[in-house]
């Protein structure tokens, strides 16, 4: 090199000047491919967040507390957002990072939800059944011991019908 | 009172008996419609009160105001509240038509509410690269949450209220999980900052 510095200094120039632009050239892509990348990972976490969202609405038309993934859903939300505002000003690192993070905790909040949501429909289950039982017991036990009633009633009511003595009135008239 | 009155009143006791123990079932079977759904949207002062808003503002400070969103929707929402910000001729969101604003938001906020609940986030914002020229004003960077954006807004001066007016204003957004999508929700709100301190 010191060589071709020393004899052809106007080809070491050249040499230099290709291997720079070589050097962008194969720099550019990588960069590109970088925010493509972390565009991409805020698009996933978009999604992820979204998934989680509807997994726990399901778990609340369920009958579940959804009081704890509601606090990690604006977590969620909150880091999608930094993740976008990086994205954003071209700080694709960490646009990528907090994309990971946030689908990180969005996939934890969908599981949660997926297993609070069978967990509901299982007691909802049990309450209803309970009900159900409740009623049609209720009302079987009800409804005899009315008629129970009504018989006694109406017994005692005849009985005294029968007793009464007839009397004669006097017409006004 | 004649056997035929006490079997009337035997029958409606039967009946409201029946009733009363078919209560617990009957509740989880039939689901009365619930109240009006709507949701809220305001912005509050640097105290949490409708008051001591920043108006005259200049270039190089911070300012601080409260922007809150209510749910009564009837279940959980995913709400989004875009800031944008825009000078007297640029279009605000319409009313009537249902129109969010031309303008790109700067920046968002996600928000996840229950029902009957509502959340206030803090939005501070500075203005820097504030110039005017010639009875015009042109505000060239906005900072939101200590994230910088280019705006390049530029105002001539009003001279019925003695000031460079711009706006900075908050739009509701709501997720619709049927069409996996947001869809402005029809509500805004404001603030007028005069920018005459600055220059």
């Amino acid at each position: 090199m010191s060589v071709l510095l020393r004899r052809r200094p106007e080809g070491f120039a050249w040499l230099l000047l290709v291997l720079m632009v070589a050097g962008l050239l194969s720099f550019g892509p990588l960069c590109v491919r970088g925010t493509g990348d972390a565009s991409a990972s805020v698009g996933e976490a978009d999604v992820a967040v979204r998934q989680a969202f509807n997994a726990t609405l399901d778990a609340e038309r369920a009958g579940a507390n959804v009081s704890g993934l509601i606090l990690r859903l604006n977590e969620a939300g909150e880091i999608l957002t930094e993740a976008e505002m990086a994205l954003g000003t071209g700080n694709s690192s960490e646009a990528a990072s907090k994309a990971v993070q946030c689908i990180g905790i969005a996939e934890s909040v969908k599981g949660d939800a997926v297993v609070l949501k069978a967990s509901a429909l299982d007691e909802a289950q049990t309450v209803f059944w309970m009900s159900l039982t409740f009623s049609v017991v209720g009302i079987a036990v009800f409804v005899v011991v009315l008629m129970l009633v009504w018989r006694w009633f109406k017994g005692g009511y005849v009985r005294k019908m029968l007793g009464m003595k007839p009397e004669v009135a006097h017409d006004e008239t | 009172m004649k056997l035929e009155d006490c079997k009337v009143v035997f029958a409606a006791v039967g009946l409201i008996g029946v009733l009363i123990f078919a209560s617990p079932t009957l509740g989880l079977v039939l689901h009365l419609p619930g109240g009006e759904k709507f949701s809220e949207l305001w912005v509050l002062g640097p105290r949490h009160m409708a008051e001591d808003y920043p108006f005259n503002v200049t270039a190089g400070v911070n300012y601080l105001v409260y922007v809150g969103v209510g749910n009564h929707m009837g279940s959980s929402t995913y709400y989004v509240v875009y800031v944008k910000f825009r000078n007297q001729t640029e279009p605000l969101p319409n009313m009537t038509t249902g129109a969010p604003s031309v303008l790109a938001p700067l920046y968002e906020y996600r928000v996840f509410l229950e029902d009957n609940s509502s959340s206030e986030v803090p939005l501070t914002f500075s203005f820097s690269n504030v110039s005017s020229v010639g009875g015009q004003s042109t505000v060239g960077n906005l900072a939101i949450n200590g994230v910088p954006f280019g705006v390049d807004k530029s105002v001539s001066w009003d001279a019925v209220n003695s000031g460079y007016f711009y706006q900075l204003f908050m739009e509701l957004w709501i997720y619709d999980p049927a069409s996996d999508g947001f869809s402005f929700h029809n509500r805004f709100v404001s603030r007028w900052l005069n920018m005459t301190a600055s220059v």
